[in-house]
């Protein structure tokens, strides 16, 4: 167990170091240049774009760059290149709406996910079990931006309603009630649009390990004894099918801060999607070889966190 | 068990719940307004120290909470902001061998008015020493070189002074433009501490330092010194004429009280992000890609703000834009000229439009040889029908562009008229020049046939559709074009920046400024400077040189006239279009009461477009329903 967890820990620090090698080539081989002016601006002298360029080490060769970048990177001094701000703070800033954001739609994704699970395990083969399945291909195949434009137009041509941000600007709020409303709105549109994929896989994989569990001999002794269907369904056979859950436990973690894109964007969410989005179309570097790392790291611990998990739920697994 | 099944149904029963109420809650939120202008801004401003910054979400912010000591005025003439009046003068420095010398060349400055036929040019003449200082009503080369020129007459010999610039001539003075600022009275920071003189030399100091890396550092390479004799008076002496330079004082002025003693690696947590200025609105709170918020400064020098506060909303994109503003979550919308035909029609809106101060070219590679006959430039230009484009790319909403100056400046010079299409007279041309039709219907010219790439960027769909109708029309006259689209970067990097390329489609948006010497002189043209289409005329490059150091308003207009004319019978580029520029606002959401000529009065009118945009007079637009009581 102890020389397991030395290995994997070993062989995750090296993955790092490759990922951040990999990640800070690609960045800064990219086209374009950091310069908050733009790159055609008259006004801007070859002298102030040399001195920009110094201050930001951006004049030293890669290989430098790379060392400076991960130095400030552990010792917390890495800079972004837009606004000279601390990194760190820049992505501590979007915590709290990346993780209000990213919870909601783990519980929602996991308590429908569930219940259509369970609803279409339950009904196996039958065209109850059909709809369900319907469904959740049905979301696995919607695109999220096609989605959220639909709900977005719908929402703001059908009924004029607010969408954007955390919250409505401008308005008198009759109470802190209606304001703590419209903030809980404000978060619960893209949550349920970010949950529709997971609400999919979720019902899959509870399906398939519940159809499954519903075959073994135990739940025929249940169904003998007498006990009442619901019984089975949930105390028996819901609570061991949930192995495959408890190993993408693992996969939350990065999941939590990780942020999308295409729906934060739609709907000019601050998460940390955003931040990395804009890192990359600014070209700045420290941001986004950061935001990689952080990443990366979390995979890499998430991973190690549901192999340790897998062996506590189940005796039967043996680490080595 | 129970609970469990409580807690597996409860979960999204409570959320559905929650959603429905939320939605209703959404729905019938009272239609209230706070006494506050929205304003959505695409992009975040990287920082709202206005001497670090170059891009226009941190200009638009920072323009409310900064003054400079001049302004545009809403028809784009410069008038007084911090300061309430300037006076331009030179001081010219001959140096002699000896003492003797000048002292002979001190002649008084009315003896040598009339001596030139001045009317007053000379205002003063002064022995320092071994030096005769001459001071003139006017900064400027001309009045001093005609001095030079009778010293020599009279066979007095001032020495050289070296060149300014590298590869410039020696000349036998040196020639020291001088502003001499008059600063408002009782400015008070956000913070009370008084404006002074002292902050403006503060400005200019920081600006070089290098620590700072300011983006403004260009415009204050010239400035010798700052003097401040007293609070109220700020005197900037420049190492040479350039006119440009009088522009750079309406760059923001920072607080020295606050700045002076930190160091610059401090400002982006101490004041970058919570800035305190002399403006209309103070710094209120920003939170990062959401908004930034201002409120209103009740003790501006012009008079308080009818609003309450301005909050920028940090918007990812034009289309959440256009969500926000339906949802009357920001309260104007720059519209895109294909929705301004339906918007025109709707009753619920207001629209503003305004000739906009940008134009879209192609750029020839002058470096190619088939492009560097003027013919086949003129022949390219009547081929192609802008009309034809204006009318489809941009809905009819814009103008030919006739040259380097849009019709927004006042130093445009409105006798230049666009070449006419006419494909006969370009095929009549490319036949002159020994392009002629080949069997392919491509034309040729020494065993070489006329076909080259046309580039543009991706993501840009009017330059996009540019390219592809030009494609078109070149064809017409037996010109094979292609086109390839890259991404932005992509394209500066391999084609633009190194000169590499055949033509290229592209857009300039420059401001107000005449100096266009970073685009068009012949010594701009190496790696990553902007004359990328290599184009050298010796009259533009002298017109260019000149027009940096002329100082006098219908000079300036005279020059800028001829430089417009020159470049644009060159056909370097060939000029497409002005694109007008539209902004929408509900009905009647603001008003405009501005102060009057005349001390108590007021002048109530409706938002308007002006030369300087919708936005000009935030200080004074108004709620209705928080209209002022005066």
């Amino acid at each position: 167990m102890t020389s397991f967890l030395i290995r994997r820990l070993a062989l995750s620090v090296v993955l790092l170091f490759i990922i951040s090698i990999i990640s800070f080539f690609i960045v800064t081989m990219t086209p374009g240049s950091p310069y908050p002016w733009g790159e055609l601006n008259p006004k801007i002298s070859a002298e102030v774009k040399a001195n920009f360029r110094k201050k930001f080490h951006l004049d030293r060769p890669l290989h430098e760059q790379y060392t400076l970048m991960m130095k400030d990177l552990f010792t917390g001094d890495l800079r972004s290149i837009k606004d000279d701000r601390p990194v760190m703070g820049k992505i501590m800033e979007r915590l709290p709406a990346t993780l209000a954001l990213n919870i909601t739609a783990i519980l929602i994704s996991l308590s429908f996910g569930t219940l259509l699970g369970v609803y279409a395990a339950r009904h196996a083969g039958r065209w109850q079990d059909m709809a369900g399945s319907f469904v959740a291909f049905l979301f696995i195949a919607l695109p999220g931006f096609w989605v959220s434009y639909l709900v977005a137009i719908v929402l703001v041509k059908g009924f004029g309603v607010p969408i954007l941000g955390t919250r409505s600007y401008g308005i008198v709020f009759p109470s802190g009630f209606a304001a703590g409303l419209d903030t809980l709105w404000h978060l619960l549109i893209p949550a349920s649009i970010l949950a529709i994929g997971g609400i999919a896989s979720q019902s899959r994989y509870l399906r398939a390990t519940m159809i499954g569990t519903l075959r073994e001999d135990y739940i025929r002794t249940a169904r003998a004894k007498g006990l009442a269907e619901e019984t089975v369904l949930y105390k028996h056979a819901l609570r061991n099918s949930i192995r495959p859950l408890v190993t993408g436990i693992g996969m939350l973690l990065p999941a939590l801060i990780s942020g999308s894109v295409i729906i934060e964007s739609i709907f000019a969410y601050p998460g940390m999607g955003r931040l990395f989005y804009e890192a990359v179309l600014e070209r700045d570097y420290p941001t986004i070889v950061a935001l990689n790392f952080i990443g990366a790291a979390l995979i890499l611990l998430g991973n190690l966190l549901s192999d340790l998990l897998y062996a506590a739920v189940d005796p039967r697994v043996r680490l080595e | 068990m129970r609970s469990l099944r409580l807690f597996l149904y409860g979960i999204p029963v409570a959320l559905l719940l929650l959603l429905a109420a939320a939605f209703v809650n959404a729905t019938y939120l009272s239609v209230a307004k706070k006494n506050e202008m929205s304003i959505g801004t695409l992009g975040e401003p990287s920082t709202l120290n206005p001497i670090q910054q170059a891009d226009s979400a941190s200009s638009q912010i920072g323009g409310l909470i900064f003054n400079g000591l001049i302004k545009y005025n809403q028809d784009l003439e410069i008038v007084g902001d911090l300061a309430t009046g300037w006076e331009l003068s030179q001081e010219t420095t001959f140096q002699f061998a000896t003492e003797e010398e000048a002292k002979t060349a001190t002649i008084p400055a009315s003896q040598l008015n009339t001596a030139f036929n001045f009317k007053g040019e000379i205002s003063n003449t002064e022995q320092k020493g071994k030096n005769l200082v001459i001071t003139l009503r006017q900064p400027g080369l001309e009045v001093s070189e005609k001095i030079a020129g009778f010293f020599e007459k009279n066979d007095l010999h001032p020495l050289p002074f070296p060149a300014l610039e590298p590869g410039g001539k020696e000349r036998p003075f040196k020639a020291e433009p001088i502003i001499r600022f008059t600063l408002r009275d009782g400015v008070r920071w956000h913070d009370g501490a008084p404006f002074t003189s002292a902050d403006v030399a503060f400005t200019c100091r920081a600006i070089m330092d290098e620590k700072v890396a300011s983006p403004r550092r260009s415009d204050f390479d010239l400035v010798e010194s700052v003097g401040t004799p007293d609070p109220k008076t700020v005197i900037v002496r420049y190492k040479k004429p350039f006119s440009p330079a009088l522009l750079s004082w309406m760059g923001a002025i920072l607080p020295e009280h606050l700045l002076g003693k930190l160091d610059p690696s401090k400002w982006p947590e101490a004041y970058n992000r919570k800035p305190i200025g002399t403006g209309p609105f103070k710094f209120d709170s920003w939170k990062t890609n959401e908004f930034i918020r201002l409120k209103k400064n009740p003790d501006y020098f012009l008079g308080s703000p009818w609003l309450d506060s301005i909050v920028f909303r940090v918007l990812p994109d034009p289309l959440t834009l256009q969500l926000a503003f339906q949802t009357k979550q920001v309260d104007f919308w720059d519209v895109s000229p294909w929705a301004v035909k339906s918007l025109e029609k709707d009753p619920r809106l207001d629209l503003f439009s305004v000739p906009g101060n940008r134009y879209n070219y192609i750029g020839w590679n002058l470096r190619r040889p088939m492009f560097q006959d003027l013919r086949v430039r003129q022949a390219l230009a009547q081929a192609v029908n802008v009309a034809q484009m204006i009318k489809h790319i941009i809905y009819g909403r814009g103008v030919q562009s006739t040259g380097i100056f849009t019709p927004q400046v006042w130093f445009f010079d409105p006798s230049v008229k666009p070449l006419p299409y006419d494909p006969a007279a370009a095929r009549k041309l490319l036949d002159e020049a020994g392009w002629k039709v080949g069997p392919d219907g491509i034309r040729v010219k020494e065993g070489k046939r006329f076909s080259f790439t046309l580039l543009a960027n991706n993501g840009n769909e009017v330059r996009r559709d540019i390219a592809t109708l030009v494609q078109d029309d070149l064809k017409q006259v037996g010109i094979e074009v292609k086109v390839e689209i890259y991404e932005w970067a992509v394209l500066l990097k391999r084609f633009v920046n190194k000169g590499e390329f055949d033509a290229i489609v592209m857009g300039w948006g420059l401001g107000y400024d005449f100096d266009q010497y970073g685009i068009w002189h012949s010594s701009q043209t190496h790696p990553e400077e902007l004359n990328f289409i290599g184009y050298n005329n010796p009259e533009v490059d002298h017109l260019l040189t000149d027009l940096r150091q002329e100082y006098a308003r219908p000079e300036i207009i005279r020059l800028a006239g001829k430089l417009q004319q020159a470049i644009y019978a060159d056909q370097p580029y060939l000029f497409l279009f002005v694109p007008e520029e539209t902004s929408v606002m509900w009905k009647g959401s603001y008003r405009i009461r501005r102060p009057g000529p005349s001390p108590g009065e007021w002048i109530d009118a409706p938002v308007t477009m002006t030369k300087a945009g919708w936005s000009y007079d935030l200080v004074w637009f108004y709620r209705p329903e928080y209209a002022p009581k005066q």
